[in-house]
């Protein structure tokens, strides 16, 4: 029998195609989240200039980005250094080179397609110009270079006019429909959207001196806040949960968690549940890398919620907010994802870290699970420690009160932790009972008009009134 | 259920009748006879009393969770084409299921409860297109201001808790005075309403007029219609002209209307409508002031100029 004769097989083209940045890869990431990529960009360049100081509390005092939206373009104007004619390989190139050198400490630019996929998610047009130092140049990309599967060069010009301050602009025209529409149908709900997303996941940026602008409105910062009892020697008293370590591959770790108001009561808890009141929206988990927070207010079992005898996350855990910081010189580090607006879980780091997340949520579940039915006692003693404290102040309180860290050298990770002793409910005494009912809201303010002569009474003390009422009546 | 006397308030009053004037407007583009209309009349069930003298044949929906009051809208029914429903209005979106036929809802709150944005929400993914949606909530700065800085605090940080999904910006503190509130949560319904029916939609929410005023306790109100993005220009073409058409959402413009007798009334207008500065005209035509100064009495007589003809008069008069 014959053999039949094998055809002589070519190499395959396995080349990538520009579709595939210019379409699939935008797909992976929403709009508000690419605009936060072209900010990550602004703070790496800030951190590669000379001028700003790592050794204070505002290294980024001064610098800032304006981002300015309509219907027909989008721009983000920054006074961050701009982009070093020798990285031009990097910043343009789609993804990053293996035998590119380390980038300057604190970036964190890893994959080399923030800016690119930012720019194909919005539109077909682009130019950028950047000035540092003494190279002042522009960079367009039209929809031609876009279509030619061939071309892989952009072409590079001199800028015309020189900046006041070393800086990139970003310019994005011929939006695609879908972004028009949110820049100008959807505009008010889109730049609400956008500042929100801003002043969180920039909120320690921002805190550090950073400054941003969207269509002229500047982003107040809203970090989360943790209560941490204003007396050094007060115990027991409210104070948060705190760990801090440093791995081997030079990564820091300081995680915090503890309560960010007083705990509710169980009404509170069942109105927000049935009204849908949002105000759970800052409770939860923020994870924030290189000062960038990559999750925020999480509340589901990526921060530890609802597993390893944690509960689930209910309303009457609205108080409970905790922050872990990673910080690392090399963002390859970091335990994110491409996107780095979220977190990698199967990193071994971040699941070691999330043992002592889970842990220190414990304690204050299990506060407010104590207090449960005493949420008034318990509001004046969380009151009673002070205003909250933002996430640099937690630290540096931890400091001037001199707390012990104590080594967990049998835990993993291995570390530091101060673990507050809380104030515990006296027990009920034996004699006495609790009574609890529910009643319609309408027939509660008609009684608390009648024996309080405030229809707006808390429904706890009209309960206790009238019974206080009926049992003086009964004695007689 | 105690209620404050909705019928015998003036600026609601004019307010009431502008949704008249609005709902004349949408007249031009469609048989309001095919429309339903629903709303929260209150025990005196006041706009079904005047939607029934000026469209008979319209259907009637009343929605009212209160039992007493629901009594007491049995006993006030002004015509046999308004059902009353007995369902808080959540529950009564739940069910609510026009498929095409063409609704117009006023949503007339009372309060401000994050609820009510959720409830307009819903209604707008749910109505058929060319319906009217209001909305009326309460503007009230001083709800959320304190008596010492802690409590002013406390009551900003709880504002931005319940509201953050529909706040322009959730860092700051809602604004002290009346007007500046009202634009805040004229932005605040623009949002919910661009979040309900965002630009990937083939529907969308034009706004046609917004107002806010206080007969003691302030309120705004917003009144727009859902239409097919490729309609806006009928639907703007329709309510143009009209002088209280808001079709950009600009700014709410101000009820105020001055308190008159009716032989004041009866002498200011002959001489209405004026061109020029009608407040001046007015003034000069009653030869006094009746306000605090001159300013404040032209200004109140522009109010009369304006909303003249939707002004009620409110009457003694023996049954």
């Amino acid at each position: 029998m014959r053999t039949p004769q094998q055809p002589h097989y070519e190499p395959v083209s396995a080349s990538p195609v520009k579709s595939f940045f210019v379409s699939m890869l935008t797909r992976d990431i929403r709009l508000e989240e690419a605009i936060l990529d072209l900010l990550d960009n602004c703070v790496d360049g800030i951190l590669r200039t000379n001028s700003h100081t790592s050794d204070t509390n505002r290294p980024y005092d001064g610098f800032g980005a304006e981002i300015q939206f309509g219907k027909d373009s989008f721009l983000i104007a920054d006074n961050c250094g701009g982009i070093p004619w020798g990285l031009h390989n990097y910043a343009f190139r789609m993804g990053r080179a293996h035998d590119r050198e380390a980038d300057a400490p604190g970036t964190v630019g890893v994959y080399g397609i923030g800016m690119k996929r930012a720019i194909f998610k919005m539109g077909r047009h682009c130019l950028i110009s950047t000035q540092n130092g003494d190279h002042r140049y522009e960079v367009e990309i039209t929809p031609t270079w876009i279509d030619d599967e061939e071309e892989w060069r952009i072409p590079v010009s001199s800028a015309k006019k020189p900046l006041n301050q070393d800086g990139t602009t970003v310019f994005v025209g011929d939006l695609y429909p879908g972004i028009r529409k949110r820049f100008s149908d959807d505009a008010k709900a889109f730049k609400s959207e956008l500042m929100n997303m801003v002043a969180t996941h920039y909120a320690f940026i921002i805190d550090k001196g950073f400054a941003v602008r969207i269509n002229g409105d500047v982003v107040k910062p809203r970090p989360t806040r943790l209560v941490f009892h204003k007396d050094a020697g007060k115990v027991p008293a409210i104070r948060p949960f705190m760990f801090r370590t440093k791995t081997d591959e030079g990564v820091e770790v300081f995680l915090a968690v503890g309560f960010t108001r007083p705990i509710p009561s169980q009404d509170e808890a069942q109105s927000e549940q049935e009204e849908k009141r949002y105000s759970s929206l800052d409770a939860g988990w923020t994870v924030a890398c290189n000062d960038r927070a990559v999750l925020y207010c999480d509340r589901s079992e990526l921060t530890g919620w609802g597993e390893a005898g944690i509960p689930r996350y209910h309303t009457q855990f609205t108080a409970i907010s905790g922050i872990v910081e990673f910080r690392s010189d090399d963002a390859s580090k970091l335990p994110t994802t491409t996107t780095k607006r979220g977190i990698d879980a199967s990193s071994a780091l971040y699941l070691q870290v999330k043992n002592k997340m889970r842990e220190g949520m414990r304690i204050f579940t299990d506060y407010t699970n104590r207090w449960k039915g005493r949420a008034e006692e318990s509001r004046r003693q969380i009151e009673a420690a002070g205003e909250p404290l933002a996430f640099e102040e937690v630290k540096a309180r931890a400091e001037t009160q001199g707390l012990r860290f104590a080594p967990t050298t049998r835990s993993i990770p291995a570390g530091l932790q101060y673990k507050p002793e809380l104030p515990l409910p006296k027990r009920l005494e034996p004699r006495k009972r609790r009574i609890s009912f529910v009643k319609d809201e309408e027939e509660v303010r008609v009684v608390a008009e009648y024996v309080l002569r405030d229809p707006d009474t808390d429904p706890s003390m009209v309960g206790e009134k009238c019974f206080d009422l009926v049992l003086k009546e009964a004695r007689r | 259920m105690r209620h404050p006397p909705y019928h015998l308030r003036v600026n609601k009053a004019v307010d009431r009748l502008a949704l008249i004037e609005a709902i004349r407007h949408l007249e031009k583009l469609d048989d309001i006879s095919a429309y339903t209309y629903y709303g929260f009349g209150g025990p005196y069930l006041e706009e079904f009393r005047l939607l029934y003298e000026l469209y008979p044949r319209m259907r009637m929906v009343s929605i009212e969770q209160d039992e007493e009051t629901y009594k007491r809208q049995r006993f006030h029914l002004p015509c046999g084409t308004l059902r009353l429903e007995k369902a808080e209005c959540g529950s009564f979106l739940a069910q609510y299921e026009p498929e095409d036929e063409k609704s117009i809802f006023w949503l007339d709150f009372t309060g401000l409860e994050y609820a009510h944005f959720d409830n307009f929400m819903t209604l707008l993914g749910k109505v058929a297109t060319r319906s009217m949606v209001k909305i009326t909530l309460r503007a009230e700065p001083q709800d959320y201001i304190g008596s010492d800085e802690a409590e002013e605090l406390r009551l900003a940080q709880e504002f931005r808790r319940r509201f953050e999904a529909v706040l322009p910006d959730a860092s700051a503190s809602p604004p002290v005075g009346f007007r500046r509130f009202a634009c805040l949560l004229q932005d605040m319904v623009q949002i919910a309403a661009q979040n309900a029916l965002p630009g990937a939609l083939p529907l969308m929410f034009q706004p046609v007029s917004s107002f806010c005023y206080s007969d003691g306790t302030g309120m705004f109100t917003l009144t727009g219609i859902v239409c097919a993005r490729s309609e806006e220009f009928m639907i703007r073409s329709a309510f143009h002209g009209w002088q209280f058409a808001n079709l950009n959402w600009a700014k709410p413009k101000v009820i105020d209307m001055p308190v008159l007798s009716t032989k004041e009334r009866l002498h200011l207008e002959c001489l209405l409508p004026c061109s020029g500065s009608a407040g001046a005209a007015l003034r000069e035509a009653l030869g006094y002031l009746i306000d605090r100064d001159r300013r404040s009495t032209e200004a109140k007589l522009k109010q009369y100029a304006d909303f003249h003809r939707y002004s009620p008069y409110f009457v003694r008069a023996t049954p």
